[in-house]
């Protein structure tokens, strides 16, 4: 059994009188797809955006790969190797899709006005980036669209090259809002497929914001429930789903 | 030498002076993705540059004791100086190559004073201000009259002295056609690396290329000095053409503007899109200078207005027809496209025999 990524402990955060997230505690295992779910309005966004820096916690911790990260700005997460994808893809328009991974890898020593024309320090960096962008657009099965530009994408497409950048620039954990929003559902299936792909192959934990329970819950390994702010449920999503108090969440009384 | 011959050197010179600078807007612009509406700003800087500091040190170190001020006595240090030139190419090379690359170190400077705008401002904003700051310093230059003559300009000493005569224009041409060379090659070399990539994602997604750790600031600061360093080269080499420096050779429309018009219908983007925009734009003007007498019948204008009218309209047909411009952008170069193509073929096969 793998240990936990990703662990908050007993997070709250108000805004005025309103505790959007009241002790919150849960653990992310490692390499494991983690969704959290909730009627609109349960904390959900203000819970991501308390763990990648965002907000600050009022009170409570958090911890990422036994690193304790409570208080990080946003930048320092994600260097940590925490992603969020934004919600509406970004992709750098006139770049090809490799040219928008490779400029994601970080630390380049080809980024300078001189020390570009040495040519001979950073052509191996520049192959090596280049051999794992194309692995990562084959997990991601847009390595025949390398050569096209990123504006040119559809939008499904746009949002696996956004996940692609993330991986290229390090990342361990993906956080994702609704991913699959506003997708075709045989698009979306492929979209999770590709999920578990990265999980299974390159060992990647995703947590992940999702309503559309009927397509994501198949490709779930554990779920979060959450109802006015604090987690109401847990567990695989075959017990999740039949249990009473998140029916009740979700369907009123 | 025979009049096409000295048309087309005349040409080649002057198409050459505005690929420069048409090269260096592209380097800002059309990759960076920096709005400089103040490309008059380096061009002339670097040309006061040469007004101001090379034909004072020449005098100084030539002739101290002559007592002469090089913008006082403007014509008499000239003259003196152009005697020691005339006669001493080794003197008149070295002195026009400090000018140049002091030109060059002049523009740097102007282009890092550009960059704290830049960094703070974008857009509209920005180029505004840019246009401000670069109006600013042709006034000051234009009403003081120590620095380079104020509006009577001053007059420089001549590095192609010793070359003489009628080859002196050819010598003038080779000159700047080898900086154009020397700049292309740079810009090439700078733009088919991973820096020409990640200036490209910076302009087309700023917020983006900063989380993902580009120093957006830095970037755009180095951009701008690099950028004004060759525009400065470029107006430092105007002044070497005419052997004059003035304030009232340097205005907007010509430094600025017309590099504009170069290099959206050359292509923003692409260093061989300036170059071609450079090429047409400086062709077409000069053809239309030299035959707008015979249309002189046809319109109901002054024909000295013809050259805005066409011009305008060449730069209209081909935002509405091909808005990328002539020569397109295309993808950074890093590798070659056979090396790529040979990488995705070994990750394939990996992943298959798995």
């Amino acid at each position: 059994m793998l240990g936990s990524i990703l662990r908050t402990r007993e997070l709250v955060k108000s805004f005025g009188g309103v505790r959007a997230v009241d002790r919150v505690s849960i653990d992310v295992r490692q390499k494991s797809l983690t969704m959290l779910i909730g009627p609109n309005g349960s904390g959900k966004t203000t819970l991501i955006n308390l763990v990648t820096g965002v907000y600050r916690p009022d009170h409570g911790k958090i911890f990422f790969d036994g690193t304790e990260i409570t208080g990080y700005p946003p930048h320092e997460v994600f260097r940590l190797g925490v992603a969020r994808t934004f919600q509406i893809p970004q992709p750098f328009r006139k770049l090809t899709v490799l040219e928008n991974l490779l400029v994601t890898q970080p630390g380049n020593p080809g980024e300078g006005f001189i020390k570009s024309l040495r040519r001979g320090r950073w052509k191996k960096f520049e192959q090596e980036s280049v051999e794992k962008a194309f692995r990562i657009l084959r997990l991601l099965n847009l390595d025949h669209l390398w050569d096209q530009e990123a504006e040119k994408l559809s939008g499904g497409q746009m949002k696996l090259l956004e996940v692609g950048k993330t991986l290229m620039a390090g990342a361990k954990l993906l956080i994702m809002d609704e991913p699959i929003a506003g997708v075709n559902p045989a698009l979306a299936h492929e979209i999770f497929e590709t999920f578990t792909r990265l999980r299974d192959e390159i060992g990647i934990t995703l947590f992940l914001v999702e309503h559309r329970l009927d397509i994501a819950l198949r490709y779930t390994d554990y779920v979060y429930v959450m109802a006015t702010g604090s987690i109401i449920a847990e567990g695989g999503p075959a017990e999740v789903v039949y249990d009473p108090k998140v029916i009740e969440a979700y369907l009123g009384e | 030498m025979t009049i096409p011959e000295v048309f087309f050197i005349d040409l080649l010179t002057i198409v050459g002076l505005f690929v420069i600078i048409s090269m260096s807007l592209n380097l800002e612009f059309g990759y960076a993705g920096v709005p400089n509406f103040g490309k008059l700003l380096a061009v002339a800087g670097g040309a006061f540059f040469v007004g101001a500091v090379p034909g004072r040190i020449m005098m100084f170190i030539l002739s101290p004791g002559s007592g002469l001020d090089f913008v006082q006595n403007n014509i008499e240090a000239v003259m003196l100086l152009n005697q020691v030139f005339a006669s001493d190419a080794l003197a008149s090379i070295i002195y026009l190559v400090f000018s140049l690359v002091g030109a060059a170190v002049a523009g740097g400077v102007l282009g890092y004073v550009a960059s704290y705008p830049a960094i703070r401002l974008r857009g509209d904003y920005l180029a505004i201000t840019l246009l401000a700051m670069a109006e600013i310093l042709r006034v000051i230059a234009d009403n003081w009259p120590e620095f380079i003559g104020g509006s009577m300009g001053v007059r420089i000493p001549d590095p192609f002295r010793w070359v003489g005569g009628e080859t002196r224009a050819l010598a003038v041409a080779v000159t700047i056609l080898a900086v154009v060379a020397i700049v292309f090659v740079y810009l090439e070399l700078v733009l088919r690396s991973p820096l020409g990539r990640a200036l490209r994602a910076m302009r087309d997604e700023e917020l983006s290329a900063e989380v993902y750790g580009k120093d957006v600031a830095r970037l755009r600061t180095k951009t701008l000095m690099v950028g004004c360093a060759i525009a400065a080269v470029g107006g430092a080499l105007y002044s070497f053409l005419t052997a004059s420096v003035s304030a009232r050779d340097f205005n907007r429309v010509t430094h600025t503007f017309w590099p504009w018009v170069m290099v959206i219908v050359g292509g923003a983007g692409n260093n061989v899109g300036a170059l071609v925009g450079a090429g047409i734009f400086v062709t077409l003007r000069k053809f239309i200078t030299f035959y707008k007498s015979y249309f002189e019948p046809f319109v109901p204008f002054d024909v000295v207005w013809l050259e805005y009218l066409l011009l305008g309209l060449a730069l209209i047909v081909v935002l509405l027809y091909r808005p990328e411009g002539l020569v397109p952008e295309r993808p950074t170069k890093t590798l070659r496209r056979k090396e790529l193509l040979e990488i995705a073929e070994r990750v394939r096969s990996e992943a298959s025999s798995k």
